[in-house]
């Protein structure tokens, strides 16, 4: 069989388009290996994240923690006043507030402030999160039962005991783990 | 003309007595409304009349279309709210938790609901606070050094910190080496500053007004130290006379604790939220004996109702 210029030049073509596809695929199983990567990256800048913003949090509220321990309760709310107005939907906020607010017995304003934290952020009553407060919340709970519970039944009429009745059920229902 | 004259006796007497009728009810509704009653609140002054009345004439307003009475608001200085009451210029009362001890001590004063505002909803607490870096670090350095109190009627502002002074051994009118009272509006806020300016090395302030300052970027928690707390005691509280119609009593405290911080009304050609307005957040049902703390701090001062002389 007589190869002529013009059959060269189809063997040519062929290879050429035979090594781009070589190429090609290379390349794509090159890049699905890199997206398998990127998956486990993002799932890693998810955790970094989460760190960062643990670490932060307990960065900025470090000074309301300090004074709390030196028994300073007043000067740790008025500290905390204060983190409010820098990052007004930081559900640590309301949670230290709760905890402070329940030391001094008030238990009726701490219960306001445990339900606004964790309607922010469901973190606090998650057993694996760094953040959980669930078993601290859960003796809350029992407490403000007693305390609420028995004021509510004395007396029926008292609307400020059924809003403290209603947020009391609404922590029982997420510590029971129900939904937003 | 024959007519008229035809029209029987009877019929000219149901048409006199008719007319008689009407010119009756006229006459009847005439007199209702000159005896249309208007029934007054007096809202203690806390800086300026015209803020007391900017802050609760929504209020007033939402009062009187939520019970279909008519209710004025009558501004009153701290120190003519009992007088005026007594005599009769007001009905209903919102004041300091302290007027209201007197007001139900002497004349038997109705508890309607008390005020929210701030962290501790009803209550609120005072004070004694010195700047950091004054070299006061306890209660006990203030002897000897400068003080300035609220206004004397003040519940968290005056009575609370002279009260845990004197349970603290610290008698303010001999250990101290003066103290004093700030004039004109804004107390409160005045002493707060005094102490952060150097006029006075301490001061009693209350709790509210240290939230308040602080939330609104005025002051920075750090620039004070807090040397002694007082216990938490109720805000300020609205009050009816004891003659007060029960059904208007009801009707006023279901009104009060209704209202959310979505409620509006129309004053003045604008709907204004009515809370938000009166520096308000919300109304509570409290116990008369709820106050009782507040009675036996002003036993111990020597204050009304049970100022001894």
């Amino acid at each position: 069989m007589k190869i002529d210029a013009f059959d060269k030049l189809l063997w040519i073509l062929l290879s050429v388009v035979l090594i781009a596809l070589a190429l090609l695929l290379w390349q794509g199983s090159h890049r699905s290996g890199a997206s398998g990567k990127s998956v486990s990256d993002r799932a890693m800048e998810r955790e970094l994240t989460y760190q960062a913003r643990v670490a932060l949090v307990q960065k900025l509220y470090g000074p309301v923690e300090e004074l709390r321990s030196k028994g300073e309760l007043q000067s740790a709310l008025l500290k905390l006043d204060e983190l409010a107005r820098l990052y007004p939907g930081e559900a640590h906020g309301y949670i230290l507030q709760a905890e402070i607010l329940q030391q001094l017995g008030l238990i009726e304003t701490a219960l306001t402030n445990y339900v606004a934290g964790i309607r922010l952020d469901g973190d606090y009553i998650d057993k694996k999160s760094p953040l959980s407060r669930r078993e601290e919340i859960s003796r809350f709970v029992a407490e403000a039962e007693r305390s609420i519970g028995s004021r509510a039944a004395a007396n029926p009429s008292n609307r400020t005991l059924a809003v403290a009745r209603k947020d009391l059920n609404y922590l029982k229902s997420r510590l029971a783990g129900g939904c937003e | 003309m024959r007519l008229i004259f035809a029209v029987p006796n009877t019929a000219l007497k149901s048409l006199a007595l008719f007319t008689a009728l009407i010119c009756a009810l006229l006459l009847s509704g005439c007199n209702a409304k000159q005896e249309h009653k208007v029934m007054k609140i007096g809202y203690m002054i806390c800086n300026s009349e015209q803020e007391t009345m900017d802050r609760f004439a929504p209020l007033t307003r939402y009062l009187s279309d939520k019970t279909g009475i008519e209710f004025e608001p009558v501004p009153v200085d701290t120190q003519d709210f009992e007088p005026r009451f007594k005599k009769g210029e007001f009905a209903l009362t919102h004041g300091n938790s302290l007027l209201y001890v007197i007001l139900r001590e002497r004349y038997t004063l109705t508890l309607l609901a008390a005020e929210k505002r701030g962290r501790f909803g009803s209550r609120t607490g005072g004070a004694i606070i010195a700047r950091k870096d004054s070299g006061i670090t306890k209660l006990a350095d203030i002897k000897g050094k400068r003080m300035v109190f609220g206004p004397m009627l003040a519940p968290t502002g005056y009575l609370a910190e002279y009260d845990l002074m004197l349970r603290s051994g610290i008698d303010p009118e001999k250990d101290l080496a003066y103290y004093a009272i700030p004039p004109g509006s804004f107390k409160h806020e005045k002493l707060i500053y005094a102490v952060l300016y150097g006029q006075f090395d301490v001061a009693a302030a209350p709790l509210l007004d240290l939230e308040l300052m602080v939330k609104e970027g005025k002051i920075s928690a750090e620039d004070f130290v807090i040397l002694a707390q007082t216990p938490i005691i109720p805000y300020c509280t609205f009050g009816a006379a004891k003659d007060t119609d029960p059904k208007i009593v009801a009707k006023v405290r279901q009104a009060l604790l209704e209202l959310t911080p979505e409620t509006t009304v129309e004053v003045g050609g604008e709907r204004v939220k009515v809370l938000k307005t009166a520096w308000i957040d919300g109304f509570e049902e409290l116990k008369d004996s709820d106050y009782n703390p507040i009675r036996e701090m002003a036993k111990r001062v020597n204050m009304p109702p049970y100022a001894t002389y």
